[in-house]
């Protein structure tokens, strides 16, 4: 009885691991047969630059929601690191020190959400949406209303808007941060207790591992990944601006990490599936673009096709 | 006799696979009557509650209520027929107020489909006057002592017109004075008509309060009984039987090692939490299995807590081969070699989701990790070499903990914390929940690793068990530990009285 459970859980098991890149293949069929320009070469790219950095922050937030958290606060992170950026490049500090100070605002963020969800054991939604809106405040405080150009800054503009072997440099950035995040999954400690907690967190507690401190280093994870995607965003853009990442860009993030099959309640998920499900995302919108359909219907479409795709995955567990 | 019993139960069965837990079992209770429901683990009373209370169908048999056969394995059912069952856990909303608890799930309404509030209040005002029962109605149900919430249980069942109530331990969160005041509670039930079935290792209350006696062993009525005609000691022999007795007398004359080595893994002196336990004293001794046994709701499993560094002491000391230990988390007892098997596995012990390999690793990932990298391989192979020293079936590492059976889980709990290679081994209730295989299968290991000193503390409830593997065993009660026997020096008689209170 034992070896049949397993062996049929194995099934089960078989068929979830490939359902989503059957299901990127199957609809990149139909839009290819709909419309050619949808399989060019200059497109394909161009999807992979388009889901770059909602990609970076749901590989880095992945963590946070198998530990049965939340992240709500990427979006104003995402903007407020641009600036930081900006400023940092009118104080024509070393292209080294601007990024490093961009990441550290995010991690900032990520440090004291973590803090407080672990050390005051708060509802995560509820202490994101808090640094959601106290960050967004901060960004208007530094920046104001208006939009900082980032003129004759080569360097700076090679990170989001270089290519590096024919290929644009955000992509590249967005494979580097993915494959080592999935390495970090697969082969440390963290990826363990990670998992760990979501499925347990008391029997993690009781196994004799810190659970806050893995907590505190998951947000900051994730607040690190959302400023990353600011800087390359205000580099490809050129300006820095109060606002960018607005709301929105959070559902989104979580929606790539939901897809990817990582429970929303914690426990089990992979950082691999993860960067699976941004390209479902980024495929379907891509398509939709191209096939001009309007943006509301697409809004409907797409918030169709996630509710659908989770009802099949949790009907098939 | 005119009125029929409330509760005729007429050849009951039950039997899971191989093992018959309850042998064509007749029970009745009559209006007014007050019956006691005693016996061992796994004696079969949880079984014949089960079939009482519709949460299980027997394998044969009928139960008839006020006369009339009713159907089986149907818990709604029953709740129509009047009867009610009190659990040892409080079963109510404790932020929902005590009328809105009695009330739950089936509010008087008014027109327009509104709560009606003053009908609920004056219906649990008359139920309150009628039984002598007294509770502030709009309090939350969590602001209430124990003893309160149990009324309020009492009082949601007499909303529901139950005649039959089952109360299941109902004492074993209370304090003495409370239980008295229970007993006053029941006393008042009774005078009304209602008949209650009183489950309790306690002998001294089912002698307070109890009309009658009906004594399980092994599945079947050994004695039913007016409490008036039977005397404590027969009861206690009745229970334990001639069997275990006479296993027990065996067992300690082969094999017991009390003291172990002579070398104390573990010393507690004095060790008091205010309100939960006291003045706790033992060593325990390298090569050594000690049991500490008695009643749920006797504080063994805090003082474990305290032990391994989740619950703050008050006041006392712990060492730990010889060297004095304070504990703030469990990384610290476990930096000084102690592992603990907590009592429930789901809940405390296991990552269910994740493989049996993760699971058996997660206690000691640092010895896994070359620079900032972790194994796979080593924990592979770790795991092979646990899967097969405890033959955890079946033997793949891939496997999802929450696949397996409940022994074969217990087996990789012990496992993880085996791979710690303790110094003081803790287990609480390490075979709840486990078959009969897996269970000597644990036993065996805990042999094994007493032979290769260990020094190793077990509580547990079930007698047998405590009989079974303990070279010395502790009976602690309230919070107090009230004796240390060597195993070999002690009878389950004496236990049984020691561990309901009684002194011998």
């Amino acid at each position: 009885m034992n070896a049949d459970t397993a062996s049929r859980a194995s099934n089960v098991e078989r068929i979830k691991a490939n359902a989503l890149p059957l299901a990127i293949l199957v609809i990149m069929a139909i839009f290819s047969l709909t419309e050619p320009a949808f399989l060019t070469p200059g497109n394909l790219v161009g999807i992979a630059r388009q889901v770059a950095l909602i990609g970076i922050m749901a590989v880095c937030t992945t963590f946070v929601i198998m530990t049965g958290g939340i992240d709500l606060s990427v979006g104003p992170v995402l903007a407020i690191a641009g600036l930081v950026a900006y400023f940092a490049l009118q104080a024509d500090l070393p292209l080294v020190m601007v990024i490093f100070a961009g990441l550290f605002a995010g991690a900032l963020v990520g440090f004291v959400n973590g803090a407080i969800i672990a050390l005051l054991q708060l509802p995560p939604i509820i202490v994101t949406l808090a640094t959601l809106s106290i960050t967004r405040g901060a960004a208007l405080i530094l920046g104001g209303p208006e939009q900082h150009l980032i003129r004759d800054e080569p360097a700076y503009s090679f990170i989001g808007a270089g290519n590096f072997l024919g290929l644009p440099s955000s992509i590249w950035i967005f494979a580097v941060v993915a494959a080592a995040m999935i390495m970090v999954q697969r082969a440390t400690p963290l990826g363990v207790l990670v998992a760990a907690i979501g499925n347990n967190e008391r029997a993690a507690y009781l196994s004799g591992h810190s659970t806050w401190a893995t907590k505190v280093l998951v947000y900051t994870i994730s607040g690190t990944g959302a400023a990353l995607a600011g800087i390359i965003q205000s580099s490809q853009v050129h300006t820095a601006l109060a606002t960018y990442g607005p709301f929105g860009t959070e559902l989104d993030v979580i929606a790539a990490v939901v897809l990817g099959g990582t429970s929303i309640m914690g426990g089990n998920g992979s950082i691999a599936r993860t960067v699976l499900g941004v390209f479902f995302l980024g495929v379907i919108s891509n398509g939709m673009n191209i096939l001009n359909v309007p943006i509301d219907v697409q809004l409907i479409a797409k918030g169709t096709i996630i509710a659908l795709a989770l009802a099949l995955a949790s009907r098939r567990q | 006799m005119a009125a029929p019993p409330l509760i005729r139960g007429t050849d009951l069965s039950k039997v899971y696979g191989t093992l018959t837990a309850l042998n064509n079992t007749n029970f009745t209770l009559m209006p007014s009557e007050v019956r006691a429901l005693i016996g061992a683990n796994g004696a079969g009373k949880s079984t014949l509650i089960k079939i009482l209370t519709g949460a299980i169908a027997p394998t044969s048999g009928t139960v008839e209520i006020s006369g009339t056969p009713v159907a089986l394995g149907d818990p709604r059912a029953m709740i129509r027929n009047g009867l009610a069952c009190i659990y040892q856990h409080a079963n109510l909303a404790p932020d929902l107020s005590v009328l809105d608890n009695i009330f739950l799930g089936r509010q008087p309404t008014s027109r327009f489909g509104l709560v009606n509030t003053k009908a609920q209040r004056s219906e649990a005002q008359a139920l309150m006057a009628r039984h002598g029962i007294e509770v502030d109605v709009d309090v939350p149900v969590g602001n209430l002592p124990t003893v309160k919430q149990k009324e309020v249980e009492i009082l949601k069942a007499l909303a529901l017109n139950a005649r039959i109530i089952l109360m299941d331990e109902p004492t074993a969160w209370l304090s003495a004075s409370e239980v008295t005041k229970l007993h006053e509670t029941v006393r008042a039930l009774k005078s009304t008509g209602v008949g209650i079935v009183y489950i309790s290792h306690v002998l001294d209350e089912i002698f307070a309060v109890c009309d009658t006696l009906t004594i399980l062993r092994d599945g079947k009525v050994v004695a039913e009984t007016d409490v008036a005609k039977i005397n404590r000691p027969s009861v206690v022999e009745l229970m334990v039987g001639e069997k275990l007795a006479r296993d027990s007398a065996q067992a300690s004359s082969k094999n017991r090692h009390p003291r172990g080595t002579g070398e104390i893994g573990l010393s507690v002196r004095n060790l008091t939490k205010h309100g939960v336990y006291r003045d706790i004293s033992f060593d325990l001794y390298a090569g050594e299995i000690l049991c500490i046994t008695g009643l749920i709701g006797s504080k063994r499993t805090e003082l474990l807590q305290t032990l391994f560094g989740t619950v703050k002491s008050d006041s006392g000391t712990v060492s730990v081969t010889g060297a004095p230990a304070v504990f703030r988390k469990p990384s610290h007892a476990m930096a000084r070699g102690i592992g603990l098997v907590p009592e429930d596995r789901h809940r405390d012990g296991l990552m269910l989701g994740m493989t049996v390999t993760e699971n058996l690793a997660l206690a000691t990932l640092a010895k896994f990790l070359h620079g900032l990298f972790l194994s796979s391989k080593g924990m592979a192979e770790a795991a092979r070499a646990s899967i097969a020293d405890l033959s955890i079936r079946p033997p793949d590492g891939r496997h999802e903990v929450g696949l397996l059976s409940g022994g074969n889980q217990q087996k990789v709990l012990v496992g993880k914390w085996l791979n710690l290679a303790p110094k003081v081994l803790i287990l609480d209730e390490p075979t709840v929940g486990v078959d009969v295989g897996a269970k000597a299968e644990i036993y065996g290991i805990l042999r094994r690793e007493r032979e290769r000193g260990k020094a190793i503390l077990v509580v547990s409830s079930d007698l047998e068990e405590v009989l079974t593997i303990a070279d010395r065993i502790a009976v602690m009660v309230s919070g107090s530990l009230v004796a240390l026997h060597d195993a070999g020096a002690i009878g389950s008689k004496e236990l049984v009285r020691e561990i309901g209170g009684i002194a011998a």
